[in-house]
C-alpha cells in the first residue's frame, strides 16, 4: 500500500514512507489471521444461509430442487458469501504456507458447528463436541508452529542485517 | 468399491486444486495493496494465470465427484473420508510447493483431519 501512496506524493514521501514499511515477513502472520478471520465467517454465515434455504425447500431430488432453490434470495446471498470466502482464502495463499492456511480455515467447522446449534437449532452429539476439541487444539498448535517459524525467519533476516 | 475409486478421487482432486492454487497465488505475488485499481490487476493476473486455472479445474472435479459420491454413498462415510485431504494436501505443500512442515505443524494437522472426521459421524 505505501508504495501506491509514495507514488502519488512525490520522492520525498516516498523515502519516509519505505523507512516506516516492516522487514519482509515481519507481520505477515498478523496479516494472514487478519485476512482467515473474515473468510471463516463468510464461509460460516454462507453455509447457514445455503442451509436455511435448502430446509424450506425440503427433502427431494437435486434436479426438482434446484430451480426453486434458485428462486431465493438468501440462496444468492449464502454463495456471494462462499464466494467471497474462497478470495480471502486465495489472497492470502498469496504470501502464506499452504500447510498452514488450509488447517487454520479447518476452524470453519468448529464455527459451522456453533452456529448451527445457536441459528438453526441442531443437535450436537458428544461425538462432534469431541471433534471441536480435536480440530481447536490441532488449530493451536498449527499457529504456534507458525509463530515459532515466524519467529525463525525474523532472527534470520535480523542476523543477516547485523552482519 | 466404486465409492473407494470415487472417494480417492475426491481426495487426489480437493488435493491438488489446492497446491495448484498456492502455486498460481505465489507466481501472482504478495497482495499487499487496499488500492482498488491495483486490486483490479491483481485479479486480472490472476484469472489468467495457469497454475490457477488449474487449481480451479481441479476443484470443479472434485466438487462433482463429490456430489456423484452422495448420491449413493452416506454423507457420514463420504465426509470423514474426505478429511484425508488434509493430509495429502501438506503431502503436496512439503513435496511440490517444498513449504518446511514442522513436527508440530503435522501433529496440529493430524488432530484437525481427526476431529473433521468425528463431527462428520452420525
Amino acid at each position: 500500500m505505501s508504495a501506491d501512496i509514495a507514488g502519488k506524493n512525490g520522492v520525498g514521501r516516498e523515502a519516509i514512507l519505505e523507512n516506516e514499511t516492516p522487514p519482509p515477513g515481519g507481520n505477515s502472520l498478523k496479516k494472514t489471521i487478519a485476512v482467515l478471520i473474515p473468510a471463516i465467517l463468510a464461509q460460516a454465515i454462507g453455509n447457514v444461509f445455503l442451509s436455511m434455504r435448502m430446509k424450506e425447500v425440503g427433502d427431494s431430488s437435486l434436479l426438482a430442487l434446484l430451480p426453486r432453490a434458485i428462486e431465493s434470495p438468501s440462496l444468492w446471498v449464502g454463495t456471494a458469501l462462499l464466494i467471497v470466502s474462497f478470495i480471502l482464502f486465495a489472497a492470502a495463499l498469496s504470501w502464506a504456507d499452504l500447510s498452514f492456511v488450509m488447517p487454520a480455515i479447518s476452524s470453519e467447522v468448529v464455527v459451522n458447528v456453533v452456529f448451527a446449534k445457536y441459528f438453526l437449532s441442531e443437535d450436537i452429539s458428544l461425538t462432534r463436541w469431541a471433534g471441536i476439541l480435536l480440530i481447536s487444539i490441532g488449530v493451536l498448535l498449527v499457529m504456534r508452529s507458525a509463530r515459532q517459524k515466524e519467529n525463525q525467519e525474523n532472527q534470520k533476516i535480523s542476523g543477516s542485517q547485523n552482519l | 468399491m466404486k465409492t473407494a475409486i470415487l472417494i480417492a478421487m475426491i481426495v487426489l482432486a480437493d488435493s491438488a486444486g489446492d497446491v495448484f492454487l498456492t502455486m498460481g497465488m505465489k507466481q501472482v505475488g504478495e497482495i499487499s495493496t487496499l488500492n482498488p485499481r491495483a486490486l483490479l490487476t491483481i485479479c486480472q493476473k490472476t484469472i489468467c494465470n495457469k497454475c490457477f486455472l488449474s487449481g480451479i479445474f481441479f476443484i470443479t472435479i472434485f466438487f462433482f465427484s463429490f456430489l456423484v459420491v452422495l448420491s449413493w454413498a452416506d454423507l457420514s462415510l463420504v465426509f470423514p473420508a474426505k478429511s484425508l485431504v488434509y493430509v495429502v494436501s501438506t503431502l503436496g505443500a512439503k513435496w511440490i510447493l517444498k513449504e518446511t512442515v514442522s513436527l508440530q505443524r503435522w501433529g496440529g494437522i493430524f488432530l484437525v483431519c481427526l476431529g473433521v472426521a468425528l463431527i462428520s459421524l452420525p
